[in-house]
Order: structure tokens, then sequence, then C-alpha cells
């Protein structure tokens, strides 16, 4: 065969064009950006001519390196310290986060639980929430007036002064993380032991084996990779986590990278930040690649095979009870609390005091005062506010089809050309992004287009910066979604279509599309709520005509107006809850649905 | 407030070094000037202005403006870090974004943003005579002070006389300051401390209040009052309103204290605080810095600016800040707040801001205090 047939042959298969285009591309925004960032490490920026001695802007130096690495105390705590902090409450969320979630979800699909759709509703509310939203309630309840200032909710109500560690730092960030990332691995978790096939398990009931033995030799098995893709995926977050750590660790001044990097990126030394983020990637892959290895040795988990599946639950007995009330009692405290607090902190006038005659509602719809948050007036008044919203609901909405749409064909290609080097390599660009902290992500994409490259203008300052750092940061979610439909759809019902001459987007539109559907629907959904809570990505993109709600809410915070921070943050968190619901109601796919649902 | 005078001086020396000093066009400062009438309408004409703001009235501000002139204000605030990376970002990558800027930090605008001919000099006809010369290159916008607040819910009187006693165990985890990484003034605040003249005035303190000589065990007294400071458990906050509600709200066990804005003592009666500031103190009550006024080298709407500078400058165009204690126009017709004290007053009893000091030594500083405050 010649080149030019073995081309054409080649680009007869849509997957194969597509993987093409997509190798590109991704090269472009995500390799790209590494160099860059790489660079950023060894120059001298702007911001550091006041601690580069004698040197000028864009001069090379080993300055960043030799500071972070290599120079006694002043490394230990600005990069060792940091760095051990965040492996190790990355690790405790996980386990706090696959525990919980993988509990809950063999509970929903395999037990008798009772009030399963409330719990399985309600149990991933924390996930849809934005991140911080769990430190924010835990700092409104616990917070006590030895860093605070003003008591919480809890010392209001009891009289018992919180001790510092609970209020703060490490304990905190692990609960809170570990909470926020349990409905992740539920929706991993679930999502598998929902679709896989009940004929396994049903074989081994008809053998009389053990359920103890079931699960451990059957049920887990199949599991792993999604407990392992989890355990990626919870690390990976918890790594790149900023809100939590700010909000919990900065009191009592526990730093971890995130926080270290924010300070860094924003203050008198970026170049350190930039090693961080490069030691947070490099982290990062190799977990990546220690998962492919794993999952390399087992070639599929195809777990859809169009055979009908219906399994026995398992009777939980005497215990069904008392599991069912304290898993409700539990989905209360996580999804609920936090929003009556929000809604009672955004009425009070003089915090700490939680008296009816200190309420107000000022912060809602008062009119601007003087003496209170700079004259700003209630948010439901204020024309920022609707532009914030404005601008979160249309970024949110264009990323989730772009990311949604990329990453579903994404997902097809990369699966249906499993084993060869260009899906691999598409694969893994594909997934880079979620490696990549997002401020440290924000902040490459600030540096790389801040100018015009190529044949793009400078984007710095436009909405159209903002969409393609967000799409290619939430791709990850959709190709991964979009490869686990692929994966578990077995191969024959799309060649069956091939057979019989149906082309490629009909074969798309019409069955792939519609057999996993909710698992597609979830791809453009995860992007559509990251993007509407995101915060980290964002921040250093952001100019006033496009600032979002997020961004809005950060800064109110950091001003220390928290009645406002509050409110926008209930605002937010119910604009999530209705457009899921709408979703739900519309289409069937819901996050708690989730990927392989 | 002489020193800032120095700072000229500082940013011509470092636009030398500036190998490429062709990112700005100096553009809006080169124009011929107009008349008032004439700026008016070109700014109309250019219809709309950008302002960053390190200070949040900028809002009201932007309110009257705009219904003054109907020229549309977007305004931002933002952290003076942030804002001068934005601007670097900004000007350095020629692309639109603020034509005004409201900063502080003097260190770092000048090494970064004056030095660079990032931002323009622009001081309006008008108000030429009637601005000390001092406060004219670069034009201060305001003077901004922070000083040692108690908790006076118990008593009136000054809970201390000398900084030196809020290292006693005595005020140990009940005295706040704002997180110096979080805004730039506070470490250009620390610096200062370490200077010759600070740290002499220090050891001084020391001796009047403990009757024995300082035993150094770091570089001299500032570093020394430094340690001490944070190593009495001090708490940082990131934000000046929380910190003074942390303090002023009433009902507390024990009496606690802050250094953070002085304007902040305005929320007394509308949030309930009781807070009241200490100005006596030996060597110093706390610190002043400026907050500067600049156009930037790309700005779209310049006359816009122009415009909306001179406004600023006039005591309309300050109301919103001019009523409050704590923020100073270096206009004199700006009157001070009934109850404040004059610049002058504070001059002798804060430590200012010397720029040149700042930028050669606050990053020594920084990792000074990032050693010993982040140990954990």
């Amino acid at each position: 065969m010649t080149i030019g047939r073995q081309l054409r042959a080649f680009s007869r298969k849509p997957h194969n064009v597509i993987l093409a285009v997509l190798a590109v591309l991704l090269v472009f925004l995500t390799l790209f950006p590494l160099i860059s960032l790489i660079r950023d490490t060894v120059l001298v920026h702007p911001s550091e001519v006041m601690s580069v001695r004698g040197a000028k802007i864009g001069d090379i130096t080993n300055f960043h390196w030799r500071k972070i690495f290599l120079d006694g105390e002043t490394s230990l705590n600005i990069f060792y310290r940091p760095f051990w902090n965040t492996i190790m409450t990355s690790l405790w969320s996980c386990v706090v986060s696959l525990l919980l979630g993988g509990s809950v979800a063999w509970l929903i699909t395999r037990s008798d639980l009772k009030w399963k759709s409330f719990i399985s509703t309600t149990f991933i509310l924390p996930y849809i929430m934005p991140s911080w939203t769990l430190a924010m309630a835990w700092r409104n309840f616990f917070r006590n007036r030895l860093i605070g200032g003003a008591q919480g909710l809890f010392t209001a109500i009891t009289g018992i002064e919180t001790a510092n560690w609970f209020a703060y730092g490490v304990f905190p960030i692990i609960v809170v993380q570990g909470l926020h990332y349990a409905p992740f691995a539920y929706i991993l978790i679930g999502g598998i032991l929902r679709n896989m096939d009940a004929n396994l398990e049903e074989a081994a009931v008809i053998l009389k084996t053990s359920r103890i033995k079931i699960f451990c030799r059957i049920t887990l098995p199949i599991v792993m990779p999604a407990v392992l893709s989890t355990f990626l995926l919870v690390f990976s977050s918890c790594m790149s986590a900023f809100a939590v750590p700010a909000f919990l660790g900065m009191p009592v001044r526990f730093q971890v990278l995130t926080t270290q990097l924010y300070r860094t990126l924003n203050g008198l030394n970026p170049g350190y930040g930039y090693i961080m983020a490069l030691v947070m990637i490099v982290i990062g892959t190799g977990i990546l690649m220690f998962q492919q290895w794993f999952v390399g040795k087992r070639r599929s988990f195809t777990t859809v095979t169009g055979k009908s599946s219906n399994i026995s639950l398992v009777h939980l007995k005497n215990l069904r009870l008392p599991i069912s009330i304290i898993l409700l009692v539990l989905v209360a405290v996580v999804a609920i609390l936090p929003l009556i607090s929000f809604t009672i902190e955004s009425f009070i006038m003089a915090p700490g005091d939680y008296s009816l005659k200190n309420f107000t509602l000022q912060f809602w719809a008062g009119a601007g005062r003087e003496d209170i948050g700079g004259g700003e007036p209630g948010i439901l008044r204020n024309q920022f506010i609707y532009l914030g919203l404005w601008n979160s609901i249309r970024l949110s909405v264009v990323v989730a089809v772009i990311s949604g749409t990329v990453g579903a064909l994404a997902g097809y290609a990369i699966v249906r050309r499993r084993g060869s080097k260009l899906s691999a390599f598409v694969n893994n660009l594909a997934f880079f992004p979620y490696l990549m902290p997002s401020m440290a992500f924000g902040a490459v994409y600030l540096s790389m287009f801040a100018r015009p490259v190529l044949f793009i203008p400078a984007l710095y300052g436009s909405f159209a910066l903002l969409v393609l750092v967000g799409s290619v940061k939430y791709l990850p979610f959709a190709s991964r979604s979009g490869m686990n439909a692929m994966l578990q759809l077995s191969n024959e019902i799309e060649e069956a279509a091939l057979i019989v001459g149906i082309p490629w987007w009909k074969r798309m539109l019409r069955i792939i599309f519609p057999i996993q559907k909710a698992s597609f629907l979830s791809g453009y959904l995860l992007p559509f709520i990251s993007c509407m809570r995101e915060l980290s990505l964002f921040v250093l993109l952001i100019v006033p005509s496009t600032r979002i709600l997020t961004t809005m809410l950060f800064q109110y915070n950091e001003k220390g107006w928290n009645q406002y921070a509050n409110a926008i943050n209930l605002m937010i968190i119910l604009i999530v809850l209705l457009f899921n619901g709408v979703i739900n109601k519309l289409t069937g796919a819901s996050i708690d649905k989730g990927i392989g649902g | 407030m002489k020193k800032i005078l120095v700072l000229l001086a500082i940013g011509v020396l470092l636009a030398g070094c500036q190998k490429s000093g062709d990112t700005a066009k100096g553009g809006a400062g080169a124009e011929k000037v107009l008349t008032h009438d004439e700026l008016v309408s070109a700014a109309k004409e250019e219809g709309r202005v950008v302002v960053y703001s390190i200070t949040s009235r900028i809002s009201s501000a932007s309110e009257a403006f705009e219904k003054l002139y109907g020229i549309k204000v977007e305004y931002s605030n933002l952290k003076d870090g942030e804002l001068i990376e934005k601007v670097t970002k900004e000007v350095g990558g020629r692309i639109d974004g603020a034509d005004f800027v409201i900063s502080q930090d003097s260190g770092r605008v000048y090494g970064q943003l004056i030095a660079t001919n990032y931002l323009v000099n622009y001081v309006p006809e008008s108000l030429k005579s009637v601005i000390p010369a001092q406060y004219q290159d670069p034009l201060i916008f305001q003077l901004i002070n922070k000083v040692f607040i108690f908790n006076s819910e118990k008593t009136d009187q000054p809970v201390i006389k000398n900084v030196w006693e809020v290292t006693e165990p005595k005020w140990k985890g009940l005295v706040q300051f704002k997180d110096p990484n979080t805004e730039g003034v506070n470490m250009n605040f620390l610096t200062m401390l370490t200077s010759p003249e600070w740290s002499g005035k220090l050891e001084k303190a020391y001796e009047n209040l403990y009757g024995k000589k300082l035993v150094l065990t770091t570089k001299n007294a500032g570093y020394e009052w430094i340690k001490a400071f944070f190593g009495n458990g001090l708490v940082l906050g990131n934000s000046d309103t929380t910190i003074s509600e942390n303090i002023g709200v009433k009902g507390q066990p024990a009496t606690t204290m802050g250094l953070f804005v002085y304007s902040k003592t305005r929320f007394d009666a509308g949030k309930n605080l009781a807070l009241t500031a200490m100005t006596e103190l030996e060597p110093f009550s706390g610190f002043m810095y400026p907050a500067f006024l600049h156009l930037t080298a790309n700005a779209r709407h310049p006359n816009a600016a122009k415009l909306f500078i001179e406004y600023l400058m006039t005591a309309e165009g300050f109301a919103p800040w001019a009523k409050d204690v704590g923020a100073y126009s270096p206009n004199p017709s700006v009157k001070i707040n009934d109850g404040d004290h004059p610049v002058s007053f504070w001059e002798t009893r804060l430590v200012p801001e010397d720029p040149q000091f700042i930028f050669e030594n606050r990053a020594d500083v920084e990792e000074f205090v990032n050693n010993i405050a982040y140990k954990k």
C-alpha cells in the first residue's frame, strides 16, 4: 500500500480523524503550557526584582530552584512542610471519601436500605456544591474566639468553646475534603456496581457462595478500576484544592502547596509557585502512569453487555433501620445543615450574635450603608451580582457544551482505537489537564495568552479565554465519562450497525449515544457544575467585565464581608441544584446517576 | 513623608537598568494640556473609564462620577499585590485593562510599575498649585494609617504604653494583625522596623521599659521585635474588617487588641463594637502608607481617566473616604473628619514607608517572617 492509500484508509475511519485532530489541539493546549510553565521556573519575573539581587526581568536564574530545594530552613518552610501537609491531607481525604462513598454505593445498589432515593440524592449534594461550602459551614459552626474572634453557631448554642485543632487545620481539612469527595467515590463506584453484569454475582449466589466471599472475590475486583480511578481523581483534586485549606488552614498558618502557590504567585516570588505547580504535576503524572499500568494488566472491563441484570438485594436485617437512620442523619448534617448556616449567617448583623433582634435583611435587599461593606448594596439589589450571575451561567453552559462534546468524541475514538499508540497519547493528553493544579493552570494560560500566540490574538481579559481554559480543564471529566460509557458498550452493537451500512454520525446519534445517554450527559453535567463552582482556575484571569459569582464570593470573603459571602454562596448552590434538577427532569441524567449510570 | 521624594530617584535608576523600557509608550502623559471643559468633552466622547483600586469605596465614588458626567465607570476593587500583578500583565502584554489605578505598596509599585513606565504620573492642571509638592510625584491619593486598637468595653484607658508589651505572655494569643503576605503594606511596615532608624528606636524603647539592654538573637532590634511579636501567638487575619470585628465584638472574656486600619473604628456604632485606638505608644503607635493615583501607559480612555483623577482629588470626589476617620487627602481643602487627627499628628507617631529601603530589604524580611510565622 502506498502512503497515500494508507492515509486515505486511515482517514476513512472517523475515530482516526478525531484522534488526529485532538492530538494536535491538545499538544497546543496542554503541552505548550507545560513548557511555558517549566520556562517560568527559571525566569526572573517582574515582581522578583526585589528578591533576585541585581537581576533584570526576563533573566535566567537558578534562584527559585535553589531556594525551594536547597536553602535549609527556608526550603523547609516554603516547600518541604507544605509538601508533606499536602500529601498527608490528600491521602487521608481519599481514605475518608473512598470508605464513605464506597459503603454508601454498596448500600444503595446492593442492600435493602431504606429511603434510598432520598439518601442517594442528598448524599450527592456536597459534591455539587462548591468545595468550600463545607469548609465555610465548618467555620460558621465551629469557629472559636481564639482565632475567629466571634463565636460560631456551635459555641453559641452549646456554650462549648471548640479547640483549635478541631476548628482549624489538618483535622477539619481532611474531614471536609473527605466529605466533599465522598459523593464522587459514590458516583464512580456506584455507577459500576449498578451497571455491572449481575449474572456473575447471581451465579455465585446460586452456588451458595457467602456474601462476603462474593464481595471480596467478585464485586471488589470488578469495581477495583473504579476505586483506583476514584483514588486517583480524589487525590489529584485534594492535592490541587485551594479553597478548603485556605478557609480552614490559614487561621492557624497551616500551609499546603496550593496555598503556598497562591501566596507566591500573588506575592514576590511567582517562580517558587511555578516550581510547586511542576512538582504537583509530576506527582499527578506518576499516579496516572501507575493507574495505566494497573488497568493495562487487565485488558478490558466491559460491564454492559445488553443482557438483563437484576440482582437480589442483601438483607441488612436488624441493622437495616439503624444503618438507614445513621445515613439519613449523616446526609442531613452534611448536605442540609450548611445551607441553614449560610442562610442564618447572611441575615445577621453583628457576627457571633444569633439573637433574633440581630437579624437583618440588609445583606440581601438593603440599600448600601457606608458603615457596612463599604456601601455595597444587598446582593439582590447589586447590579454586579447580576453581571456575575449572567457570566457564571453563560460560561458554564459554553464550557459544558464544548468539553462535553469533545469529551464524548474523544472517549469514543480512544476506546475504538484502544491499544494503539495514538489512542494512548490522546488519552493521556486529554487527562493531563486534570493533573494541573487549577491555579497553576490559570496562571500558565494567563502568561501564555497574554500576548498573541501563532494565529490567536491576545486573549487576556476576554470571555473566550475563560471558555478555553475551562473547556480544556474539564475535558478529563467528559472524556473519562465518554470512555467509561464506551468501555461498557460491547463492540458488537456498533459493528452490527456498521454491517448494515449505517453512516457514522447516525450510529453515534441513534445507537451509541442513546444507549449510554445518562453517561454521556454526565459528561456535560460534570463540566457545567464544576465550572459553576470553580474559583481557583479563573481567579487570575478575571477582569471586571468577566467577573463570575465565585470570584466575587471569594473577594467578599477576603474582605471579611461574611454575610455577603454567605448569601452569594447560597445563591450559587441553589442555582447549581436547580440546574441539576431541571436537567434531571428533562433528560434523566443527573450527577448521581453518574458516570456509567 | 519627605522620603517619598527619594523615590523618584530610584525610579529613574531602575528605569535605567531596565533593558526593555520600550513597553510603555507614555501616551497618556505626553499629550497637550487641555482645559477643564475640553477635558470634559473629550472624556464624554470616550464615554467610559476603567479603574482598579485598592480601596472598596471606589464604588461610591464611581457612582457619583457616573451621575455627574454620564461617563460609565467600570471599577474593581483588588488587593494590592493582585493589582500590581494585573497591571504588569496588562500593560506589559499591551492588553486593554485599567485606564487608571489607585495602588499601594510603595516598594513594589516603584520597582515594578513606575520604574518600568507602566504607570504614568498625572497631576491635574487645576490642582498643581493646590496640592503640596511632596505629594505630586507620584500623585498621592490618600494617606492611610494602621494603629494599635484595643477592645475598650472594659476600659477606655490605653492597655499598653510600649510596643514591647505586646510580646509579653500577658498578651499571648490576644493580638491580631493582617497576614503580611496578603497585603504588602503590612510587610513594608515590618521591613521598616529593621531599618537603622526604627531598630534603634525599638532598642531604646526596650531599655526604657525593662531597664536593661536588649540581647540580640537576630540582626537588630527590629528583627528581634518581629520575632517576639509573631512568637507570642500572634493571630494573623486576612481582612482588616474581620480583625476589627474580632477585636471589637463585645462580651469577650479577655481584652484583645490588633494593629489594623484606623478607619475601622467607624464601625463602632453601626456594628456595636468597642474599639479605641492607642496613639501614644513608644516608639510608634502603628504605621502610615500612601495610596497612589496613576494613569496606565496604555490607557484606552485617558481623558475620562484624567477627569476622574481630577474629580477624586477634589473634596467632592473624596467624599466617600472623607466621611470617616483614617483617610487623609493631600488636598488641603478636604477637611479632616471630626474627632480625627491631622497628618502632622500621625507623622510623629507612626512608621512611614521608605520605598527605597523597602525595595532593597523587603525580600529578606519576608523570608525572615515566613520562617518564623509558618513553622508548622
